[in-house]
C-alpha cells in the first residue's frame, strides 16, 4: 500500500477553509439524505416516530393506488419527453450551428423557455390549454380541427404536460449538442465532403458518432429532471383529473405536507433516490464502455 | 449562390421552430394587454386592439407585489453571493491543497450534486423547523417553528451547493502552480492567496456561476412553498405570488399574464445580457472531466 504524506499545517488549514462549506453540506445535504432513509422505516408524523420496519414500502407497492399510478405517470412522462427532446434538440443545434447575428438571436429565443421559471411557464401553458379562452383551441378552430379538453381530459392531460416539458427543455438539449457539434473535427467533415459525401452521409458517419457521449449524459440528466417534476403538476392539474397526472414528487408533497405522514413520504423519497442512482450508475457504465471502444 | 440556396430549407425550418418556441411568450405578452372580452372572444387575437396597460397596475395591486419582488431579490442576491464565495473557496481548497481524505470528500460532494432536492425535502423541512433555540424552539428544537417562514429558512439550503464547488475546482486546477509559489513568497497564507490572487482571476467562472445560481434561486418554487406552508405570507416570493392568481375562484388571465411578464422579465434581462456566461456555465456543469 502506498502511503501518502501530508504537510500537517497545510492539512489543518485546508480543513479550516473547508469548514463553512462542510457545515452547510453536512447539515442541508448529507443529514437529510441519511434522515430520509432512516425515517422511511418509521411511522414518523409530527407527533410520533416508531420503527415499523418495511411496512411503508410494503404499503407503497401493494396498497397505494395513487403511488403506483404516480410511478406509471412519471415513467410515461420521462419516456414521452426524452426521445422528442433529444431529436428536436439535436435538430435545433444543427440548424443554429453557424456564426451570425441571426443565429445568436435564434439561440437566445430557443433557450428562453429553459431559463424561465417552471411556475411562470406552467401558468402560461395553463392559459394556452384552457378549453374556452385558451389559444390552442382557437388555433385548432382556424385549422378546422375539433376542440380539445386538454388538461381536463384524463387521456390527454399527461401528454399536455409532456409537450410543455419538451418545449421548456429544448434549449438546454440544444446548447449541449451545439457545444459537441463545434468540437467535431472540421478537417474530417471537409475531407468527407471532398470525397463526395452528402450532408446526411456526413451527419450519419461523422457527426452522430461524435455526439454519443453527450447523448448518454443528456439521457441521464433529462431522466433525473423528469423524475423531479413537481411544479407543473401542482400549478396546472393538482395531479388530476383523477390522478391522471400525479407524479412521484407530487405524491411526496401531498403525503408530507398535507397529511404530515413524514415517514411514509420518506419511503417514497428513497424510491426516487434509488431510481436516480440507478440511472446515474447506468450512465457511468455506458460511458465507460464507450471510453473503452473509442480508446479515449 | 448555390451555397446560399442550400441554406434555404434549414433557415425556413429554423424560423418555424423559433416561431413555435416563441408563440407561448407572444401570447403571454399579448394577453397581458388584452381586455377580458378579447380573451373570451371565439377567435384568436394575436394583438390587443388597444393595449390595456392598466392590467399591469391592477395585477400588481393583487397582493403586495412590491414586497414579493423585494423578497425574491433579497433572498436570491444574498443566497447567490454567499454561496458563490463559499463554493469558490471550497473549489480552491480541493484544487490546490493536499489533505487526508481529499478524494473521498470530493466524491461525497459529487454525490451531493446528483441527489435531487425533492428527495431531501421532508427531512430538510423538519430540520429547519426544529433548529434549537430559534423561532421559539427550546434547546431540543421543540415547541416553536424554528426558521420556517423566515428569510434565513428560505436561503439556508442554497448556501452549500455542490455544483459550484465542482465547477470552481475544475477551473482552479488549470491555474499554474507558480501562482501559489509567488503568493507564498509574498507572505500570503493560503486563504490570503485565494482572496488576493485566485479570486481576482475568477471573473469569468464566477460570472457564469452567479448567473446560473441567480436564475435558479429566482425560479425556485418547491422550497419556498414548503417554507411558507403554515406562514403569514411575510416572506412570499414572486413564484409563490404568481400561483395565488390561480387559487382564486375565477382566473383573470390578463392580470395573471401581466404578473407573469413582470416576474419573468427579471430573469430574462439577466439571461439576455449575460447569455454568454450562462451558456458557459451550463456547459461547464455538464461536461465530464
Amino acid at each position: 500500500m502506498r502511503r501518502k504524506t501530508f504537510d500537517r499545517r497545510e492539512a489543518r488549514e485546508a480543513y479550516l477553509l473547508l469548514l463553512p462549506f462542510g457545515i452547510f453540506f453536512a447539515l442541508f445535504v448529507l443529514y437529510p439524505i441519511v434522515r430520509s432513509i432512516l425515517d422511511s422505516f418509521t411511522d414518523y408524523s409530527l407527533s410520533s416516530r416508531a420503527f415499523t420496519g418495511l411496512r411503508n414500502y410494503v404499503r407503497l407497492f401493494t396498497n397505494d393506488k395513487a403511488f403506483l399510478l404516480s410511478i406509471r405517470n412519471t415513467l410515461l412522462y420521462a419516456a414521452g419527453s426524452i426521445v422528442p427532446l433529444m431529436l428536436l434538440g439535436l435538430t435545433a443545434a444543427l440548424l443554429v450551428n453557424r456564426k451570425s447575428a441571426g443565429m445568436y438571436l435564434a439561440r437566445a429565443a430557443l433557450m428562453t423557455p429553459y431559463v424561465t421559471s417552471l411556475v411562470a411557464v406552467s401558468l402560461v401553458w395553463l392559459f394556452l390549454y384552457d378549453p374556452t379562452s385558451g389559444a390552442f383551441n382557437k388555433v385548432l378552430a382556424i385549422l378546422g380541427l375539433p376542440r380539445q379538453q386538454f388538461l381536463y381530459d384524463r387521456t390527454q392531460a399527461l401528454w399536455c404536460l409532456v409537450v410543455m416539458n419538451v418545449w421548456k427543455n429544448l434549449g438546454y438539449v440544444m446548447i449541449l449538442y451545439l457545444a459537441a457539434l463545434q468540437s467535431v473535427p472540421q478537417a474530417l467533415l471537409e475531407a468527407a465532403q471532398l470525397d463526395g459525401a452528402g450532408y446526411f452521409a456526413r451527419l450519419r458517419r461523422i457527426t452522430l458518432p461524435h455526439l454519443r457521449p453527450i447523448s448518454y449524459l443528456l439521457f441521464t440528466t433529462l431522466t433525473v429532471e423528469c423524475f423531479k417534476t413537481f411544479e407543473p403538476v401542482r400549478v396546472m392539474t393538482s395531479g388530476g383529473p383523477v390522478n391522471a397526472t400525479t407524479t412521484i414528487t407530487y405524491q411526496i408533497y401531498l403525503r408530507a405536507f398535507s397529511e404530515f405522514k413524514l415517514g411514509y413520504a420518506s419511503a417514497m423519497s428513497v424510491v426516487v433516490l434509488l431510481i436516480v442512482l440507478a440511472v446515474t450508475l447506468l450512465n457511468l457504465k455506458l460511458g465507460h464502455q464507450l471510453d473503452g471502444e473509442d480508446g479515449v | 449562390m448555390k451555397k446560399l440556396l442550400a441554406r434555404v430549407p434549414g433557415t425556413l425550418l429554423l424560423l418555424l421552430l423559433v416561431a413555435v418556441m416563441i408563440f407561448p411568450y407572444w401570447m403571454m405578452v399579448s394577453v397581458s394587454l388584452q381586455t377580458n372580452a378579447e380573451i373570451y372572444a371565439p377567435t384568436l387575437k394575436l394583438f390587443p386592439s388597444v393595449p390595456q396597460w392598466s392590467n399591469y397596475a391592477a395585477a400588481m395591486q393583487n397582493g403586495s407585489w412590491g414586497r414579493y419582488i423585494l423578497n425574491s431579490l433579497y433572498t436570491t442576491t444574498v443566497a447567490t453571493g454567499v454561496s458563490l464565495f463559499i463554493n469558490a473557496l471550497t473549489g480552491y481548497v480541493f484544487a490546490r491543497m493536499r489533505f487526508p481524505f481529499q478524494r473521498t470528500l470530493l466524491v461525497l460532494v459529487l454525490v451531493g450534486m446528483m441527489i435531487p432536492t425533492q428527495v431531501t425535502l421532508v427531512p430538510l423541512f423538519v430540520l429547519v423547523r426544529s433548529l434549537p433555540l430559534l423561532g421559539g424552539n427550546n434547546l431540543l428544537g421543540q415547541g416553536g417553528t424554528g426558521l420556517v417562514d423566515t428569510y434565513a429558512g428560505l436561503m439556508l439550503p442554497y448556501l452549500a451547493g455542490s455544483f459550484g464547488v465542482f465547477m470552481t475546482r475544475q477551473f482552479y486546477v488549470m491555474f499554474p502552480r507558480e501562482l501559489d509559489e509567488a503568493a507564498k513568497l509574498d507572505g500570503c497564507s493560503r486563504f490570503g492567496a485565494f482572496v488576493r490572487v485566485y479570486l481576482p482571476l475568477s471573473g469569468s467562472i464566477l460570472a457564469s456561476l452567479a448567473v446560473l445560481k441567480f436564475i435558479g434561486a429566482w425560479n425556485e418554487y418547491t422550497w419556498p412553498l414548503v417554507m411558507t406552508n403554515t406562514g403569514s405570507g411575510r416572506i412570499t416570493t414572486v413564484q409563490l405570488a404568481l400561483t395565488m392568481f390561480r387559487n382564486e375562484g375565477e382566473i383573470f388571465w390578463n392580470l395573471l399574464m401581466a404578473a407573469t411578464v413582470v416576474s419573468t422579465s427579471v430573469v430574462l434581462a439577466v439571461f439576455l445580457t449575460l447569455q454568454k456566461h450562462f451558456v458557459a456555465g451550463v456547459l461547464a456543469g455538464s461536461i465530464k472531466e
